[in-house]
């Protein structure tokens, strides 16, 4: 405890500035010789230079935080145009084989059976682009907003991964042939899901506004659609949380194919 | 004087150079910098009340800085260096603020 109180109250200059003007030396508040001067002038640059490296040492590694950001960005930038890519690449063979395919099976009158078989099962699958009527059902994330601007309204509010497929599958119930999320088709074993902030359809992200469009009988389908759980859901959260909502007839709706179903387990059971 | 000019010189070198820490340097940076204050203004205040003198001066900041490093190097070596670090950095720092303090008294007389 004296230590501390030793500390607080004696005096805090260094006992050797008095001591050596007791003895006097110096102690003039000037330097006194030439050689002390110099003495003088290397302690005090040191000083500085030491205060000053401390300075560029914290400046230069705040930018490398930054940098390594900058850089886990662009690789994750890079790494999705390298999949999208891929995908259109997927996309393009994949056409390929099924051109090939139907000028096999063109061939044989067995093989052409086969083949308007095919494009049925395919069809139906939601493996190939179909247009026609519908509703196109918009939904948003809240705005953020200022806390003065509304006090009854929450800020921020994200739509997620359930209330998608609460939609989802208010549609499908609604009677829609075929849906698709932001230009993502669905199909009977599409996943919609959260990863962290991201919803994922289909293994890729999407990102809001979500749009889901829905080929169906547009009247009974926006009937029907308004009248659904997720039809009240979506205008509560809308009137509590700001979540945007908004739906939309549609004559001439195009959605694009998904990619092919494969089936890695479930086997045909064999009639015998 | 040359103390400021001192300081200036050594500012702008260490600004234009920039030179690199080592890496077994870094720990005793934060306390070569207090201990570095610690002189500074103690120079200070001996210069308001005449009685400064260099070679006080010169002895108190490298003999300051090297206790300072000693300590926590022991500290690091015993596991405890974080804790010596703040204990350097309080006692230093203490004896920073009242020179401060006196620095001020004798400027202003306040």
């Amino acid at each position: 405890m004296s230590l501390l109180a030793d500390l607080m109250t004696s005096d805090a200059l260094d006992p050797g500035y008095t001591t050596a003007a007791r003895r006097g030396e110096g102690g003039n508040g000037r330097t006194s010789s030439r050689s002390g001067a110099v003495l003088v002038l290397v302690t005090v640059v040191a000083i500085g230079l030491l205060l000053a490296t401390a300075v560029a040492k914290v400046r230069r590694e705040e930018p490398v935080a930054e940098r390594h950001r900058q850089e886990l960005v662009a690789e994750i930038e890079s790494q999705t145009r390298q999949t999208d890519r891929l995908q259109r690449e997927l996309v393009r063979q994949r056409r390929e084989t099924a051109r090939h395919r139907a000028a096999l099976l063109a061939q044989s009158a067995a093989g052409q059976r086969t083949q308007h078989e095919l494009s049925r099962l395919a069809f139906v699958a939601g493996e190939t682009p179909v247009e026609g009527p519908g509703i196109q059902v918009t939904v948003d994330d809240a705005p953020e907003r200022s806390e003065q601007e509304s006090d009854d309204v929450i800020s921020g509010a994200r739509v997620l991964d359930r209330d998608l497929q609460e939609l989802v599958n208010s549609l499908w119930a609604a009677g829609a042939d075929a849906i698709a999320i932001n230009g993502q088709r669905l199909t009977s074993v599409t996943a919609i899901r959260a990863a962290g902030d991201a919803i994922l359809v289909d293994y890729r992200p999407v990102n809001p506004p979500y749009v889901v469009t829905a080929i169906g009988d547009p009247d009974t389908m926006e009937t029907r659609f308004a009248d659904s759980r997720a039809g009240r859901l979506f205008r509560t959260l809308e009137s509590t949380f700001g979540i945007g909502f908004g739906v939309r007839r549609d004559e001439g709706l195009k959605l694009p194919g998904a990619s092919a179903l494969t089936l890695h387990y479930a086997r045909e059971v064999r009639q015998r | 004087m040359i103390a400021a000019i001192g300081l200036a010189i050594g500012v702008t070198l260490g600004l234009v150079l920039q030179p690199d820490v080592p890496l077994w340097l870094q720990p005793y940076l934060p306390i070569a910098i207090v201990a570095a204050l610690d002189a500074l203004f103690g120079a200070v205040r001996a210069t308001l009340e005449g009685v400064f003198n260099e070679r006080v001066f010169v002895v108190s900041f490298v003999a300051n800085t090297v206790v300072a490093a000693l300590i926590v190097f022991l500290g690091d070596q015993l596991g405890v260096g974080s804790q010596l670090t703040t204990a350097v950095v309080v006692v230093l720092g203490i004896r920073i603020f009242s020179n401060a303090a006196a620095i001020r008294r004798d400027l202003f007389h306040a």
